[in-house]
C-alpha cells in the first residue's frame, strides 16, 4: 500500500470533531477521489496527508513507515514523494516569484543534485506550456496556465504521490476539461489522490472513490462500482442531487 | 474576475513624477551631507562674519548670534538628518521585522501578548519616549536620541510587520512551499519578506521623515544632539529669539526639513509601484 | 405587446476596454432565460447593467427597456422605483449581499414595506410582520421565526441563499435576475435552491434572468439561453436545440465538456 489510514481521527477540541474513524488505503498506481461537501473534512484530511497536522488518534502509513510530521529525515523523503496541487491557482503561486523560481522550489529545498533549469524545462513540457514560461511572472498567466504551473512545480521532483485538493474547481468549464485530462495522463504514471466536491469530475478522472460526510467515511469502493449502485443514502443523495444535460 | 473588470489602471506617470521629485529632493539632502564631509562654505565652529548678518554673496543664508555662516550650519544639519533619519529606521527595521515575524508565528496566547504590548508601546507618545531614553541616559547625545527613536519605530514597524506577515502565511503558496520541503526560515526568505517588503519600505520612508521630525523637536527642545553637531531643531531654536529681527534664520532651516520630509514621503509613494512584477495588477 | 426586458446594441466599456459589445435579446413576461458564459464573458456586467448598478466609471451604450422605461442614462431615483418593480437580484455570495448586523427578519421587512409604501399603504408592524414569515415560509425555511431572529451569520450558506431570495421576493418583482445564484453551495444544497427557484418562478409567473456558467445548472430552470464570450453574443435559442447541436465551436466544446462529465457519471440520472 501507499497509502494507508487507519482509524484516523482529528479534532481541534474534544468537542469539534473533524473526522472520526477515517479508514482507507490506496494503492500504488492507483488514483483515487475523496469526495465531500463543505462540513464533510476533506479538506483536513488533504491537511493530514500533507503532514501539516497530526491526526488526534490514529495511524497514516506511507510504504512501511508511520507518518511522523516530527521526524525530519522521514518528511524530507515524504516530501520528495508527496506534492500537492491546490485549489486557487492565485493564492497557489507566489507573485513575487518567477515561474523558474517557483517550479523550482522543491528541487532547491529538497536539495536534488542536477541541473534544476532542465528539470524545469520537462517539467513545464509535460504540462504543456512553454520554455519562456520560466522568464515570466504568475500575473502574466490565465488561471488554467496558472493550474498548469502548481501542476509542474508538483512534478519536477519526481514524487509518487499527488495530493490535489479541489485542483480543477476554481477553473472554466473548457479549462478545466483540459487540466483534468493533463491529471488523467500523470496519473498513468503515479498515485493521484483528488479531493473534490465534483463528483462528475472524480468520476472521469478516477477509478476508485471515498465518499465522506461530516468526517466519515460513508461509501468506498470502485468508482464505477459506487456510481452504478450507490449503497448509502448519503451518496444516492449526492448522485441525485448532481444536474444533468438534457438529453 | 468582474472586480478586475472594473479597476482601471491609474496613470503610471503619477507615480513617476512624485517618485522624481521625492529622489531629488532626498537625493539633494544626500549629496549636501556628503558634500560637508569634505567641505563647507566655512569653518562651523568659529565665526566667519558679523552677528546676524543679512543674507549676502559671502554669506548666502547670513549668519547666526555668533557671526557663524548659516547655510554651513544647515548643511551639516543635512548630515544629521540623515543619520538620524537611518539610523532611527535600521534599528526600527532590525527590531520591528524580527519581532513581527515572530509574533506571526507565535502561538495565541504568546501572540496576543505581543500584539497587546505593541499596541501600548504605540500609544506611549513618540516624543515622550525619547525624551525619556535621552533622559535616562548620562548626556543628552544624538545616539541616545537615534535609539530612542529606533525603539518607537520598532514597535510600529512590528506591529505592521505582524500583520502583513501573517496575511501572507495564509496563501496556499506558503503551503505549497512547506510541503516542497523548505524550512520556516527559508518560507521567511523566499517569500514572506519579498511580499511584504513593498509595503514595508513605504512605512519605512514615512517613518524616516518622522524620526527627522522628531529629533529636530527633541533638539529644539535642547535634548537631541549638543551643540558642536547643528541639527536643523536646535537651528530653529537658537533664531527663535531673533525671529523678527533675522528671520532667515527661522526659515531656511525649517524649508531644509520640510523638503527633505516631503521628499522622503513622496519617495515612499512613488516606491510602491517599484520592484513589484505585478504592479497592482494582482489579486 | 412589448417585452419585459429589451435589450438592443448594449455596449459596456470600461476604460478602453469593451466588456459587452453590441448585445440584444428580450425578455417576455414570465419568460426563463439563461446567459451561458464563463469568467470574463460579460454575463455579469450584463445583469448589472440591466438594474442599473453599473459603477460611474464604466460606460454604457445602447438602449434597456424594462418595463417599458430605459435604463440607460436613467437617473439614480428612476431607477430605484424601477429596481424594486421590475426586477430583484439573487447574487452568488448570500453572505455579502446580506447586512451582517441587521437580524433576518428585519432585513426582509425592508423591502417589504417599500413595496407597501408604493402602493400607497401605511401598513401596521404586524402586517409586516406576517408577510416577513410568510415569505420565509415561502422559501421553504423551517421554524420561519427562529430565522427572523437571527443573524445572517447564524444560518447555513443555503439557509441564507434562501433568505436572499425571500428577499428579492418581498418586492414582487416582474422579473428574477439569479446571478450564479448556486455557484457557491454544495451540490445537495444546490439542488434543493434550484428546485426552489423553479416553483417560484412557476407559481408567481414572474420572468427569470439566469446567469451562470454551469450548463446542466442552467439547463434545469431555463427554457432559452444566450452563450456570451469576451462580451459578444455567440448564440441564441431553446435549451435543448443549443444543447444538442450548438452552431458554433465554442458552445460545442462547453456542450462537449459537459457531457463528458456527465457521461462519467453514468445513467443514474434523471
Amino acid at each position: 500500500m501507499m497509502l494507508d489510514l487507519q482509524s484516523v481521527n482529528f479534532g481541534y477540541s474534544r468537542h469539534r470533531k473533524v473526522l472520526s474513524d477515517v479508514s482507507f488505503s490506496v494503492r500504488s498506481g492507483a488514483s483515487v477521489g475523496l469526495v465531500g461537501e463543505s462540513g464533510s473534512g476533506k479538506t483536513t484530511l488533504l491537511r493530514l496527508l500533507l503532514g501539516l497536522e497530526r491526526p488526534t488518534s490514529g495511524t497514516i502509513r506511507f510504504g512501511d513507515d508511520a507518518l511522523d510530521p516530527g521526524d525530519s529525515a522521514f518528511m524530507r523523503r515524504y516530501r520528495r514523494a508527496v506534492q500537492p496541487v491546490f485549489q486557487d491557482p492565485y493564492s497557489s503561486l507566489d507573485p513575487r516569484q518567477k515561474v523558474l523560481d517557483i517550479i523550482a522550489e522543491p528541487l532547491q529545498s529538497l536539495r536534488i543534485a542536477g541541473p534544476h533549469k532542465d528539470a524545469v524545462a520537462q517539467a513545464l513540457d509535460a504540462v504543456g506550456l512553454p520554455l519562456d514560461a520560466m522568464r515570466r511572472y504568475p500575473h502574466e498567466f490565465s488561471g488554467g496556465q496558472r493550474q498548469r504551473i502548481a501542476i509542474a512545480r508538483a512534478i519536477v521532483a519526481r514524487p509518487q504521490i499527488i495530493l490535489a485538493d479541489e485542483a480543477v474547481s476554481a477553473l472554466d468549464l473548457s479549462t478545466r476539461i483540459r487540466i483534468v485530462e493533463l491529471f488523467k495522463t500523470l496519473s498513468a504514471s503515479l498515485t493521484l489522490v483528488f479531493v473534490s466536491h465534483d463528483l462528475g469530475v472524480v468520476a472521469a478522472l478516477c477509478e476508485e472513490m471515498v465518499i465522506l460526510e461530516k468526517g466519515q467515511v460513508v461509501e468506498s469502493g470502485k468508482t464505477h462500482d459506487i456510481l452504478a449502485s450507490p449503497k448509502h443514502p448519503y451518496t444516492q443523495r449526492l448522485l441525485a442531487s448532481i444536474p444533468r444535460m438534457p438529453d | 474576475m468582474s472586480a478586475q473588470d472594473l479597476s482601471i489602471d491609474r496613470p503610471a506617470r503619477k507615480h513617476s513624477l512624485a517618485l522624481s521629485i521625492g529622489l531629488a529632493l532626498v537625493g539633494l539632502n544626500v549629496a549636501v551631507a556628503l558634500l560637508t564631509l569634505f567641505w563647507t562654505p566655512y569653518d562651523p565652529l568659529n565665526a566667519s562674519g558679523g552677528r546676524l548678518e543679512a543674507p549676502s554673496l559671502l554669506h548666502w543664508v547670513g549668519t547666526d548670534r555668533l557671526g557663524r555662516d548659516y547655510l554651513t550650519q544647515i548643511m551639516i544639519g543635512a548630515r544629521t538628518a540623515l543619520i538620524v533619519g537611518t539610523g532611527a529606521v535600521a534599528i526600527g527595521a532590525t527590531i520591528g521585522v524580527t519581532l513581527g515575524i515572530l509574533a506571526a508565528f507565535a502561538t495565541r496566547l504568546l501572540d496576543d501578548v505581543m500584539a497587546a504590548t505593541l499596541d501600548i508601546l504605540i500609544a506611549f507618545p513618540t516624543l515622550l519616549l525619547a525624551m525619556l531614553v535621552v533622559a535616562a541616559s548620562d548626556s543628552a547625545s544624538l545616539w541616545s536620541a537615534i535609539l530612542a527613536l529606533g525603539l518607537a519605530i520598532s514597535a510600529i514597524v512590528a506591529r505592521l510587520t505582524r500583520i502583513l506577515a501573517k496575511r501572507v502565511l495564509r496563501q496556499d503558496y506558503i503551503v505549497a512551499s512547506r510541503t516542497s520541503g523548505t524550512s520556516w526560515p527559508g518560507v521567511v526568505l523566499r517569500h514572506v519578506l519579498p511580499n511584504i517588503w513593498p509595503t514595508l519600505s513605504v512605512n519605512f520612508a514615512l517613518q524616516f521623515g518622522l524620526a527627522v521630525i522628531a529629533e529636530a523637536s527633541l533638539s529644539y527642545l535642547g535634548l537631541g544632539a549638543p551643540p558642536p553637531n547643528a541639527s536643523w531643531g536646535r537651528l530653529l531654536q537658537e533664531a527663535q529669539g531673533t525671529v523678527y529681527t533675522a528671520p532667515v534664520g527661522a526659515i531656511a532651516p525649517g524649508i531644509a526639513l520640510v523638503a527633505l520630509v516631503i521628499g522622503m514621503n513622496l519617495l515612499a509613494d512613488g516606491l510602491r509601484d517599484v520592484g513589484d512584477p505585478t504592479r497592482g495588477r494582482s489579486r | 405587446m412589448s417585452a419585459l426586458l429589451s435589450v438592443q446594441g448594449l455596449t459596456v466599456r470600461a476604460g478602453d476596454k469593451t466588456l459587452v459589445s453590441d448585445l440584444s435579446f428580450s425578455i417576455g413576461a414570465g419568460e426563463r432565460m439563461g446567459l451561458i458564459g464563463e469568467s470574463g464573458s460579460g454575463k455579469s456586467m450584463t445583469a448589472m447593467a440591466v438594474t442599473g448598478l453599473l459603477p460611474a466609471n464604466i460606460s454604457v451604450s445602447g438602449s434597456i427597456v424594462l418595463d417599458g422605461q430605459e435604463v440607460v442614462g436613467a437617473d439614480e431615483k428612476h431607477l430605484n422605483r424601477l429596481r424594486g418593480v421590475a426586477t430583484a437580484v439573487v447574487f452568488q455570495e448570500p453572505l455579502t449581499a446580506l447586512d451582517p448586523l441587521m437580524k433576518i427578519g428585519k432585513q426582509i421587512a425592508e423591502p417589504v414595506r417599500r413595496r407597501l409604501a408604493r402602493d400607497g399603504q401605511r401598513p401596521s408592524r404586524a402586517a409586516i410582520d406576517r408577510e416577513v414569515l410568510d415569505l420565509l415560509d415561502k422559501v421553504a425555511l423551517p421554524q420561519s421565526e427562529r430565522i427572523a431572529n437571527a443573524y445572517p451569520h447564524e444560518v447555513s450558506g443555503g439557509q441564507r441563499q434562501r433568505v436572499a431570495i425571500a428577499m428579492a421576493l418581498a418586492c414582487r418583482p416582474r422579473l428574477l435576475i439569479a446571478d450564479e445564484p448556486t455557484t457557491a453551495l454544495d451540490v445537495t444544497t444546490q439542488a434543493e435552491i434550484l428546485r426552489l427557484l423553479d416553483g417560484l418562478v412557476r407559481e408567481t409567473g414572474m420572468a427569470l434572468l439566469f446567469i451562470s456558467h454551469d450548463l446542466p445548472v442552467v439547463a434545469q430552470v431555463v427554457e432559452r439561453v444566450m452563450v456570451l464570450r469576451d462580451g459578444v453574443a455567440l448564440e441564441e435559442g431553446a435549451v435543448v436545440d443549443v444543447f444538442a447541436s450548438p452552431s458554433h465551436d465554442y458552445t460545442r466544446t462547453l456542450v462537449d465538456a459537459a457531457r463528458m462529465f456527465d457521461e462519467a457519471l453514468g445513467g443514474t440520472g434523471s
